[in-house]
């Protein structure tokens, strides 16, 4: 469990964290969304002990990441552009790390097989692309098989197969019991994967719950085509339903699409389409974060 | 402890530029050695700082010191394994280039009394750079430092670090120098543990 409680930071009178209270609980996939500047990376940079808040408390499993026994068996993270000294190889970084976590050069060379960099794991990593920068500071991060991961978007530089295997990746942790909270900008990409979605404005909380509960929150329209649309809007008003058009098809909010087909057939008119019209994570986001 | 320390000695030997360069130092330092065994001394010295200094700042110029802070959240633990590393390859790298010196016939007082100092200049390197925590501008600060306050305004006579070095180094090993070194590297320690707590810098 990775919590928040009134998490705050403040750069002279600049609050770059405000206040802010949220969970991310096992089991699932914590979406950390904020435009530029919102304060994503300075939160987990204080979750993982990195930055020192002026207030309030960062706890994984009820502790602050200083009081942990093992950190890098109980946290992963991934931040920045992966970090790492230029100079070293992408194995030579695995090792030092694996020193450090504990565990042995098997599970570097399992890790590197399992991030695709087996073959160039003898490279310079500052000959490596910023993908496989990225590949090598999950590999880093999982060195340990840690319980909970903190990524601070990790897709940066990922092709798109890369974003795939990511996402599967964290999907898998999840789904094992695990906790992930990542922050991206991708947030279509981000979509496909999380559970919760916390989203955050100049530091402070606008939401923070179960994504569906933020889809449901902006209800879904239904557009709707059939073959008398004045009797159709009729029948949906009654309904008490509000209707609007764009001149080719009907825009109808408040009605569940089972409602809107059994009010047509009622009304006796055909339909020639129906669709729930649900909004994407970024329409709700930008929203959310304008308010 | 003991596992940062390997894993620090590990990072820097797989870094060939660093080795490269600590290669070509020592020979130069061995170099200097068979003319004036108190030439050595000084390339010594600055050779142990300059390691200390540069494998701490490079730590947080490349940020690979948020993976060790990751790894050990005592920052306190951090520094002082950066510290041990630093000074178990200065006295290495001390010991090596000084095998020029010596083997002459006077030469055995100066290698040992710099045997000595050495590990307290990694410790004052890598204590100043853990609060600078920049490359550039702590190898820009110590040449004009060097250059300037202590060699053409002290004509290093002042008790400032590293004219101190320099006389506990000297063929007359001064103990007077050698406190004087002592208490400037508490000093440097004590103000990098002060300064420790401060937040990383993100990219």
């Amino acid at each position: 469990m990775i919590e928040t409680l009134d998490l705050t930071k403040t750069y002279g009178r600049v609050r770059a964290v405000d206040s802010l209270s949220f969970t991310a609980a096992p089991g699932r996939v914590t979406g950390f969304l904020g435009l530029n500047g919102s304060g994503k990376t300075t939160t987990l940079r204080m979750l993982l002990g990195l930055t020192r808040p002026t207030s309030g408390a960062a706890l994984i499993g009820g502790s602050p990441f200083s009081e942990l026994k093992s950190p890098l068996r109980q946290v992963g993270a991934v931040l920045e552009q992966g970090i790492v000294h230029p100079g070293q190889s992408g194995r030579a970084h695995l090792v030092t790390q694996a020193m450090l976590a504990g565990v042995g050069r098997d599970r570097v060379d399992e890790l590197l097989e399992q991030v695709g960099l087996a073959d160039s794991a003898g490279l310079r990593a500052g000959d490596y692309s910023l993908g496989m920068r990225q590949r090598l500071a999950v590999a880093t991060a999982l060195l340990g098989s840690p319980e909970i991961l903190i990524f601070d978007e990790p897709a940066n530089g990922l092709d798109p197969s890369g974003i795939a295997w990511l996402r599967g990746l964290l999907r898998d942790h999840a789904d094992a019991g695990g906790t992930v909270l990542i922050s991206s900008h991708l947030l279509a990409e981000l979509a496909q994967l999380i559970d919760d979605a916390v989203i955050i404005a100049k530091g402070q909380l606008r939401y923070s719950g179960p994504l569906l509960d933020l889809y449901g929150s902006a209800t879904g329209r239904l557009r709707i085509r059939g073959r008398d649309p004045v009797t159709l809007w009729r029948a949906f008003e009654e309904a008490g339903a509000k209707v609007t058009t764009d001149d080719e098809v009907l825009e109808v909010d408040g009605l569940a699409a089972e409602e809107a087909g059994e009010i047509a057939f009622a009304a006796g008119v055909p339909l020639y389409e129906l669709s729930t019209d649900i909004p994407n994570l970024e329409q709700i986001f930008l929203e959310l974060a304008a308010a | 402890m003991i596992t940062l320390v390997r894993s620090e000695l590990y990072r820097m030997a797989t870094i060939r530029s660093s080795w490269l360069s600590l290669a070509l130092f020592g020979i130069m330092a061995a170099a200097f050695g068979i003319p004036e065994s108190y030439f050595w001394a000084v390339f010594v010295g600055l050779g142990a700082f300059g390691i200390a200094a540069l494998t701490v700042a490079q730590s947080h110029q490349h940020h690979t010191i948020a993976l060790l802070y990751l790894a050990r959240p005592r920052r306190v633990t951090v520094l002082f394994a950066q510290v041990i590393t630093t000074v178990l390859v200065a006295v290495v790298f001390a010991g090596l280039s000084g095998l020029t010196v010596l083997v002459k016939e006077d030469g055995s007082k100066i290698y040992f009394a710099t045997l000595y100092v050495v590990p307290l200049m990694a410790v004052f390197g890598a204590a100043v750079a853990s609060v600078v925590r920049r490359a550039s501008w702590l190898l820009f600060g110590f040449g004009v430092w060097f250059v300037v306050v202590e060699g053409l305004l002290g004509r290093l006579r002042w008790n400032l670090p590293i004219s101190a070095y320099l006389a506990a180094v000297g063929a007359d090993t001064e103990t007077f120098g050698l406190l004087v070194f002592i208490m400037w590297t508490a000093a440097a320690l004590g103000v990098a543990m002060l300064a420790l707590p401060r937040d990383l810098s993100g990219d």
